[in-house]
């Protein structure tokens, strides 16, 4: 018991040295983001962990801190521990929800951290000192873009997410580049990014329209539910059927110049490690990078497919 | 004697004989289809009703399960993630072994994962039985654990089945005998299985007993927590056979696959007449469960008039008419 | 018959009369409980109904406290006909029943329970000091030594019966009505109970007084109501009747043609043999023989451990034993399949509970506790079981309209009837019966009695455990009387009187003496 206690005090002490020491020689960045339930957040785990170390190996005076939360709750809590505990310098966050996080992100900052927000804005914009997020609206209307090329004319039927902000702004942007064209949406419906269930709305839109155009899928977990779909259906009026966010299987497609898949658009998971980066570099004092990051969703085609594929990520 | 007894057989009438208990789903589901039709007439395509009650079999076989394990009183809320954890399991066991094995690696991943399921709802079962744990909770546990796994295994991403092996493997949900979807075979097969156990040997008698009144199991001489913990693995083994025609279909599996499977699960098995506290089960009126709700999310796309986002609200809505129209029927 | 008893029934009282019920009964499903009930209630009496367990007084004072509606007749109250809605509506105008069982929550304290759904309140907040005072007084003046903070689970029986009776008697009513509140309490607190009883009735209250003790319904009523077998036999003055009146009211016939000839105790080596059991918290050290071709019987008060030295062989609880044989060979048992192999039978008191699925129809019943040797195949064979049944209802008389009916829509007898034939079916050498005839008619009794009667002269053993004295001097040949966990007394043959059993179960051991003296020596203690 008394040796226990002996432990845990030495262990205390040490923590106390070692925190000044940290806070002169290196400097923190905290990374929080949401945990690898799903393609697209498995992505960002995979590449907010590659960020960390090449980061630190880069800035050897920079230490990098990557934490998970399974909920917004859990981040919540992730926040308080790290305010209590490492005072980071910088946090980069992508929260889970906005209205939940804006506050405990607010008083992070009230300690004097630097504030990158990832993907999700929060609902005050000023809390934030650097914004990085990929373009939804330009996801939608990207696609869109490609199907009046190439289509021109025709019926297609889209399946969207979960009603969230980034899936309405995706479906906003096909929408309304789409009209007053000749291309009709003929149905909407939720597949909730889920492969299993695209791939059964999927069979219910092949039972439901006789001809179709054109699919699209706004995420490509939901795009491979649709495929198994059409194929088993064995249906040849279906010209295109296309995705987002650049998942692996999808860019391989695109790289092999698939005829139904020809192109995806980005909605990379990588857009942390732009964050992080940007993030390290304000922190060594050699650049300003205070504003908002937005990257395009360029259209993905054979051509440049390269840039895009990361074949040891999950996603 | 034996004049009595055929005496007491052969007095029923044909009429005395259906079992309107057993009725009540079926006839949820003939309106339904009514209602279908009239709204879409594509409904009743072969087309369209062939994919939708090949989609139900993954929850109608392990609702053949659950209705043993809620009829001996007990709930099992880790099927939807047992199943994505036995599909994850045993693409990797089959992608391990392809490079030696073959096409040959796919009834090896068969009998493997019927193992893993086994296994999985035996340590239910132990837990449930031996620790005397609500069994509410236990599975609450292991539901988390088996998702944590399956999420481990694939990074968060998704675990695909080996090139090699994605042509060999898919007639086992896309192939057909006679005009007849392999997984509506197996899940017909499992439903027969399923219904001789429960309704036609001393387990399945028991397993009623334990669920009516666990007390008069008990002073009868029944080892309650045998019976408990057999319906688990009975329960585990239906999870690995739907991982079995899961996995074919699109090839991976994913920490989402299977998700809120539990759910659906236990409605159907409640819609098909087994009582949630336990006691007889209904296994056919089960799977007319898993159809009936794998009906109502296909007339939602099929139909015109309702609004994407009310969908839920409405699903929500038939599955209560439903029970209603199942309750009305037990009462005549 | 009733007139050859040539007792005059009793005119009405001079006081205000309260409750009439004029052709009164009720009805479940096809079976008629209580029928035509003309009986009328003055305040400032007590009246005490008698009568077999299942002729039918519960479901009286249940009809009359509102718990029931009645199926025919009309009940009027203070000049009005009357329809009360539930016990809570009855309770409002002036009615109160005091259940014979427990019905308090265990986890909360005397004074929590007292004012359960009646709490006091000071401007919408719990007011817990006027409550404890009040509580306080209640109890003292019913000599309950419990304490206003305790735990109702820390009480024992005597002290929670004290409590529910407190609780009936917080508020002023016009009719209290007793179920058995006798039965667990011991002779000082039945004295104390008594006076209290003539209090309330001093002060114009009309009490309806239930009891099983004829000689407590002598000292203490003024009017008597006879039930039997759901029949109302007659209302008498208390002067008119002597307890031998009563009894004989009560039974219909003489008791000796209600039983079998006793075979008087055996010689025999015992087929049964339990020595030194312990159940943590229920028995202590009980040790006791069963020999075949007799019955032995267990008396003893309720919560006196009877029924979980049973429960404790066969592994229902958890119990030590230093050894239990069966024909002089040592058994282990740990649960009551293992109680079947050594040729042992166990009929629980909780038919409804814990014996029959009410919900099952009846041969799945019967073979429930047999389908290990009755098929050798995994599957069952609805021929097999039907054959089964159709023997049971012959041997044991069961009486069914359809063998397609559930357990739980057969009479209380037919479904004793059952059970015990179920349990035969494992053709136990021991054959244990836990309350063989509890809330079954007169006809299905006697039968039962003698099924057991011809059980023991098959040479098997038959344990009778039962809280009806008269069953247990009727039926057995030896009584074993338990106390507070403990085997107190052993009485055989002509010693097995209802006033032996009494004072040994209430008293201890060694205090068994001659009928008078012992009657006499209750109220005195």
């Amino acid at each position: 018991m008394i040796k226990r206690t002996m432990f845990a005090l030495a262990g205390a002490v040490a923590l106390l040295g070692a925190a000044p020491a940290l806070a002169q020689d290196t400097k923190v960045i905290a990374v929080s983001i949401p945990a690898a339930t799903h393609g697209w957040t498995g992505g960002v785990v995979y590449h907010a962990e590659a960020a960390a170390k090449e980061v630190k190996a880069a800035f050897p005076n920079i230490d990098v801190i990557v934490n998970t939360s399974p909920s917004a709750v859990a981040q919540v809590g992730v926040l308080e521990d790290l305010v209590a505990t490492r005072k980071p310098d910088a946090l980069v966050i992508l929260p889970f929800t906005s209205e939940e996080l804006t506050g405990p992100v607010q008083s992070v900052k009230e300690a004097g951290t630097f504030i990158t927000v990832v993907d999700r804005g929060l609902t005050d914009e000023t809390i934030q000192d650097l914004y990085v997020a990929g373009d939804n609206i330009a996801v939608g209307s990207t696609t869109a873009q490609f199907l009046l090329e190439e289509l021109g004319k025709g019926d297609v039927v889209v399946l969207r997410g979960i009603p969230t902000v980034i899936d309405d702004e995706r479906i906003q942007g096909f929408q309304d580049a789409l009209e007053g064209s000749d291309i009709k949406i003929l149905d909407i419906q939720y597949a909730n990014w889920n492969r299993d269930d695209a791939f059964k709305v999927m069979q219910d839109f092949l039972a439901k329209y006789p001809k179709i155009d054109a699919v699209w899928a706004n995420d490509d977990d939901m795009l491979l539910g649709v495929l198994e779909a059409t194929q088993q259906a064995g249906r040849t009026d279906i010209k295109f059927a296309l995705g987002a966010n650049g998942m692996k299987e999808i860019i391989e497609k695109v790289m092999e110049g698939d005829e139904i898949t020809p192109i995806s658009t980005p909605y990379p998971p990588s857009m942390i490690k732009t964050a992080i980066y940007l993030t390290a570099a304000n922190l060594n004092g050699q650049a300003p990078v205070r504003g908002k990051v937005i990257l395009d969703a360029p259209r993905i085609t054979k051509e440049n497919a390269q840039e895009f594929y990361f074949p040891d990520s999950p996603f | 004697m034996t004049d009595t007894t055929s005496e007491l057989v052969s007095k029923e009438s044909v009429f005395q004989r259906i079992n309107w208990v057993d009725l009540g789903p079926f006839i949820a589901l003939a309106v339904l289809v009514v209602v279908g039709y009239l709204i879409n007439p594509d409904f009743l395509s072969p087309t369209n009703i062939t994919n939708v009650v090949t989609r139900a079999t993954f929850i109608g076989i392990i609702a053949v399960g659950a209705t043993f394990v809620i009829s001996s009183g007990c709930l099992d809320l880790s099927v939807g993630s047992m199943a994505a954890f036995a599909a994850g399991a045993m693409i990797l066991f089959m992608n391990w072994l392809v490079p030696t094995w073959g096409a040959n690696a796919i009834p090896a991943g068969i009998v493997f994962v019927l193992c893993v399921g086994a296994l999985c709802g035996l340590v239910n079962g132990l837990v449930v039985t031996l620790g005397k744990i609500e069994p509410f909770i236990v599975t609450l546990g292991t539901m988390g654990v088996y998702r944590a796994f399956i999420t481990f295994m694939s990074n968060g991403g998704s675990i695909p089945i080996d090139r090699s092996l994605r042509e060999p493997f898919r007639p086992l949900y896309f192939g057909t005998v006679m005009g007849i979807p392999i997984p509506v075979l197996v899940c017909a097969a499992v439903a027969i299985v399923g219904s001789f156990i429960l309704y036609k040997t001393k387990f399945g008698r028991r397993c009623a007993a334990v669920g009516a009144n666990v007390e008069v199991a008990r002073f009868s001489g029944i080892s309650v927590g045998r019976i408990r913990t057999l319906a688990f693995v009975i329960q585990g083994i239906c999870v690995a056979i739907a991982a079995i025609c899961y996995v074919p279909r699109l090839g991976a599996a994913t920490p989402t696959t299977g998700l809120l499977w539990e759910l659906q699960v236990i409605t159907a098995v409640v819609i098909g007449g087994t009582a949630l506290r336990g006691g007889k089960g209904h296994i056919w009126g089960s799977l007319a469960g898993a159809v009936i709700l794998e009906f109502i999310a296909n007339l939602m796309v099929l139909s015109d008039f309702i609004s994407e986002y009310l969908v839920a609200a409405v699903q929500g809505v038939i599955i209560i008419v439903a029970m209603l129209i199942q309750r009305f029927s037990r009462r005549s | 018959m009733e007139a050859a008893l040539e007792i005059r029934s009793a005119p009405p009282a001079e006081t205000a009369e309260l409750l009439r019920l004029t052709g009164a009964g009720k009805q479940y499903g096809p079976v008629t409980v209580l029928r035509d009930v003309n009986l009328s209630i003055h305040g400032g009496e007590i009246h005490a109904i008698i009568g077999e367990n299942g002729a039918g007084k519960s479901t009286l004072m249940r009809l009359i406290s509102g718990h029931i509606q009645p199926s025919f007749g009309t009940i009027n109250y203070l000049g009005e006909d009357m329809a009360f809605h539930g016990p809570a509506d009855a309770e409002r105008r002036g009615i109160v029943l005091v259940h014979q069982e427990i019905l308090l929550a265990e986890d909360l304290t005397v004074v929590e329970n007292l004012f359960l759904g009646r709490e006091v309140t000071r401007h919408g907040v719990i007011d817990d000091r006027t409550m404890e005072q009040i509580a306080i007084r209640q109890l003292a003046a019913l000599g309950c030594t419990a304490r206003p903070w305790q735990l109702v689970r820390e009480l024992s029986i005597a002290q929670r019966q004290m409590v529910q009776i407190a609780r009936g008697l917080l508020e002023e009513h016009r009719i209290v009505i007793f179920d058995e509140p006798t039965a667990v309490l011991t002779a000082s607190e039945v004295d104390l109970l008594l006076d209290k009883i003539r209090a309330l009735r001093d002060r114009g209250v009309a009490v309806l007084y239930i009891s099983h003790r004829l000689d407590e319904v002598e000292a203490l009523a003024d009017r008597i109501t006879v039930l039997r077998d759901g029949n109302m036999i007659g209302t008498y003055d208390a002067g008119s009747v002597t307890q031998q009146d009563m009894a004989r009211l009560m039974v219909g016939r003489e008791l000796s043609m209600l039983y079998p000839h006793k075979r008087g105790t055996s010689a025999a080596d015992p087929l049964f043999e339990v020595e030194h059991l312990s159940v943590p918290g229920f028995v202590h050290e009980a040790s006791f023989v069963a020999r075949p071709g007799e019955v032995l019987g267990f008396g003893g008060m309720i919560g006196a451990g009877r029924t979980e030295i049973f429960e404790g062989i066969l592994g229902l609880r958890p119990a030590k034993a230093a050894a239990i044989r069966v024909n002089g060979k040592p058994v282990q048992i740990r649960s009551v399949a293992d109680g079947f192999e050594a040729g042992i039978g166990y009929l629980t008191e909780d038919r409804k509970g814990k014996g029959l699925l009410l919900r099952e129809r009846l041969a799945p019943n019967l073979v429930l506790s047999a389908l290990s040797w009755l098929y050798r195949k995994i599957y069952t064979d609805e021929r097999i079981e039907n054959a089964e049944l159709n023997g049971a209802i012959r041997r044991y008389d069961i009486r069914v309209r359809s063998k397609k009916l559930e357990a739980g829509q057969l009479s209380g007898g037919n479904q004793q009837k059952l059970l015990l034939a179920k349990t035969m079916l494992q053709d136990p050498s021991i054959v244990i019966i836990d309350e063989p005839t509890r809330g079954i008619d007169i006809g299905n009794k006697s039968q039962i009695y003698s099924f057991i009667d011809e059980l023991v002269r098959q040479g098997k053993a038959c344990i009778v455990i039962s809280s009806e004295l008269q069953e247990l001097v009727g039926l057995c040949d030896r009584v074993l009387v338990m106390k507070d966990g403990r085997i107190t007394a052993e009485l055989r043959n002509g010693d097995v009187t209802e006033n032996a059993v009494v004072l040994a179960a209430t008293v201890g051991s060694g205090a068994v003496g001659s009928r008078e003296e012992n009657a006499r020596d209750r109220h005195h203690l």
